[in-house]
């Protein structure tokens, strides 16, 4: 991306406070509500480096989980939870048994890497799911909890089909990532997007993001990568079963199973209609058998 | 994805324990359900944080309570006074949800001072919003109407008070419906493969086993021989009815890939707890009782209609308790969730 023109306004070290539109010079993208704004992951530039985690633990104070090695490659966050809104997965393509191989064909990376994070579904299963109301759609198109309003009843934990959202045992409510809301607010890039050097995290307005991706795939297409493809866009894996599509999708070069992602989520949502009706058609059903054999009663006694 | 996939292999190690989980559940290693590869044989969701005896215990309280209901209201228009004190006794124990129930709800919030946020809206897509208003509505009645019975007993303007315990009756019996089903509906629709798996069957099993447990307690406490002799036989019928559900389930389990998940601890107890002791034993009981009754011998039967009807309250806790941690341990599995979410397990069209 070549330099912004305004940012030859802002040479100094020590700025008196935030740069109108700050997001304008780093993402080339100007926040305004009412738009919907998402995230492209763009695995194959992704080199594991999880400044995405800090930056996000950092810009929203969230403490460490585990501390310890897991033993999975480099990848000791392990999964997504209350307090990792960013999770970079590792998973090394050679070797076999979880065991690395010594030796390494020259020019080849044996390394796929990915850095999750909370989808921000168009038919958001945890928002959908939430009885509280606390989960809801923002200006921006994203998915956010409010935490004043949420009483960590846990629906919306086992509702998100990628296993994102989860109620922290510390104040007893659900946490996830925010697509950093308030800086959103305050005009700029989201944390993690903005920390990331190689533009692995890439924040924008979605269907420009789109369209980037699209380009991007048949890029590596012709550049002799044919496994990429994308997760999340329209009509794409990820984005099946009536979820719509993800705000925060991705570009992938392997089964999405190999990235803990499945590959055909469902909207929850849709299951509650025909859940109900047989139930209440089998009560029913049993209501009438009563009304029967309590009113027959009278007659078959005597 | 019409590329061809690398595959990676697990890695060696189980996943590690996560003690940030409210749940504190931990990912057993892989199985047989999705032989394709995995992360690490770690979780792909995250299993509900609910305590599954707080919260299987209340389902089967709205279920006991909401049948209690339906057959107060029942009783009462098909026999009126003749019916007294069943109906007396059904109305009383759906008080056991509004009660009860409400408190083992709000007990297993993780932030229980807040419970009062869950009426602020008022949605379809949510079975707990649903079922949050079905039960506000619910107590509401089944407490009015258990209130005039009372006033009505001690001699309080006893027709006002019997007017009004009829009127309240009928709407605490439709919500009483929803009261016994809308769990089943709470559990399907969330990602959880074992739940998600069998939507319409798993609320077959739910509504059935309510309306069971509902008459088989009503029969337990029924001193006129002829009347406990029609609730047995509605008990039995809602077994039958539960029995194909479970079947049904079952089916729905294997065509989906969800299976596996049924073979744990939890899984065994659904088997032999929920179907084995609260279905198949009480239907064999009952028709034993039945064969006494016909040999003449009808108080030989007594013994058998009291534990049947015990196995049956038995095995319908045991049922809602069985298929929540059936259902967590299909969560944490990443074979079986990744085999669930298939594209062809998608629903039609999509
Ligand atoms: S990924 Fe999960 S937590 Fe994020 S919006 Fe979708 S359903 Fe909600
Ligand atoms: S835990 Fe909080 S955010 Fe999640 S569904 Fe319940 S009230 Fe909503």
């Amino acid at each position: 991306m070549t330099m912004h023109p305004r940012a030859a306004d802002f040479p100094q070290s020590d700025l008196p406070g935030v740069i109108p539109h700050e997001s304008e010079l780093t993402a080339g993208v100007r926040i305004e509500p009412g738009r919907s704004y998402g995230f492209f992951t763009d695995t194959t530039v992704c080199i594991g480096c999880k400044a995405c985690e800090v930056a996000c633990k950092e810009w929203n104070n969230l403490p460490a989980d585990n501390l310890g090695l897991t033993g999975h490659s480099y990848d000791n966050t392990g999964a997504l939870s209350a307090n990792t809104w960013r999770h970079v997965a590792f998973v090394e393509t050679s070797g076999c048994g979880g065991v690395r191989d010594t030796v390494e064909a020259p020019f080849q990376s044996g390394w796929l890497m990915m850095s999750d994070v909370c989808k921000h579904c168009h038919n958001a299963p945890c928002l959908e799911a939430c009885p509280t109301g606390a989960l809801f759609k923002t200006e921006f198109d994203t998915v956010v909890v409010q935490q004043d309003i949420c009483n960590g009843c846990g629906y919306c934990v086992p509702a998100c089909p990628f296993g994102v959202v989860d109620v922290s045992p510390v104040d007893g409510k659900a946490h996830k990532c925010t697509l950093c809301y308030d800086r959103l607010k305050g005009g700029l890039e989201p944390a993690c997007a903005k920390a990331c050097p190689t533009d692995s995290i890439q924040f924008g307005e979605l269907s420009v993001l789109q369209a980037r991706a699209e380009e991007r795939v048949a890029v590596l297409h012709e550049r002799g990568v044919p496994g990429a493809y994308l997760y999340g866009t329209p009509g794409a894996p990820g984005a099946t079963g009536d979820l719509g599509h993800l705000n925060a999708f991705f570009l992938l070069t392997a089964r999405p199973e190999v990235y803990n992602l499945p590959a055909a989520p469902t909207r929850p949502a849709n299951r509650v209609a025909p859940s109900l009706a047989s139930g209440l058609a089998a009560v029913a059903g049993l209501a009438v058998a009563a009304a029967f054999l309590l009113g027959a009663s009278d007659r078959r006694r005597s | 994805m019409t590329t061809q996939y690398p595959v990676l292999t697990e890695g060696p190690e189980p996943g590690l324990p996560r003690p940030d989980r409210a749940s504190g559940a931990v990912a057993p290693s892989p199985g047989p359900a999705w032989d394709g590869p995995t992360y690490y044989g770690r979780a792909q969701l995250k299993p509900a944080p609910f305590e599954n005896a707080v919260v299987g215990g209340y389902i089967f309280l709205a279920g006991l309570s909401g049948s209690s209901a339906i057959l107060a209201a029942i009783a009462q228009a098909t026999r009126g006074e003749e019916a007294g004190p069943l109906v007396r006794r059904a109305r009383y124990t759906a008080l056991l949800a509004p009660t009860l129930g409400s408190a083992l709800l709000i007990y297993d919030l993780h932030t229980p001072s807040r419970f009062y946020t869950m009426l602020r809206v008022a949605k379809a897509t949510s079975p707990m919003s649903i079922g949050t208003w079905i039960l506000m509505g619910f107590s509401g009645c089944a407490i009015l109407t258990a209130a005039a019975q009372f006033a009505g007993d001690r001699g309080v303007a006893p027709r006002a008070a019997g007017v009004v315990a009829r009127l309240a009756g009928w709407p605490a019996a439709v919500l009483g419906a929803g009261l016994s089903t809308y769990t089943a509906s709470l559990l399907a629709a969330t990602s959880t493969p074992l739940w998600a798996a069998a939507p319409r069957a798993l609320a077959v099993r739910f509504g059935a086993s309510s309306m069971a447990a509902g008459a088989a307690a009503l029969a337990l406490a029924e001193t006129d021989a002829p009347t406990r002799r029609r609730l047995e036989t509605l008990t039995a019928a809602a077994l039958a009815v539960e029995l194909a559900g479970d079947a049904a389930a079952a089916l729905a389990y294997r065509r989906t890939g969800v299976a596996p998940a049924t073979r744990g601890r939890a899984g065994r107890v659904e088997r032999f707890g929920a179907v084995g002791l609260g279905v198949v034993l009480p239907l064999g009981l009952y028709a034993a009782r039945h064969w006494r009754d016909r040999a003449g011998r009808p108080e030989d039967g007594r013994a058998l209609s009291v534990a049947a009807g015990l196995a049956v309250l038995a095995g319908s806790a045991l049922l809602r308790v069985a298929v929540m941690g059936a259902g967590d341990d299909s969560a944490a599995r990443p074979d079986v969730s990744f085999r669930f979410s298939q594209p062809d397990n998608l629903p039609p069209g999509l």
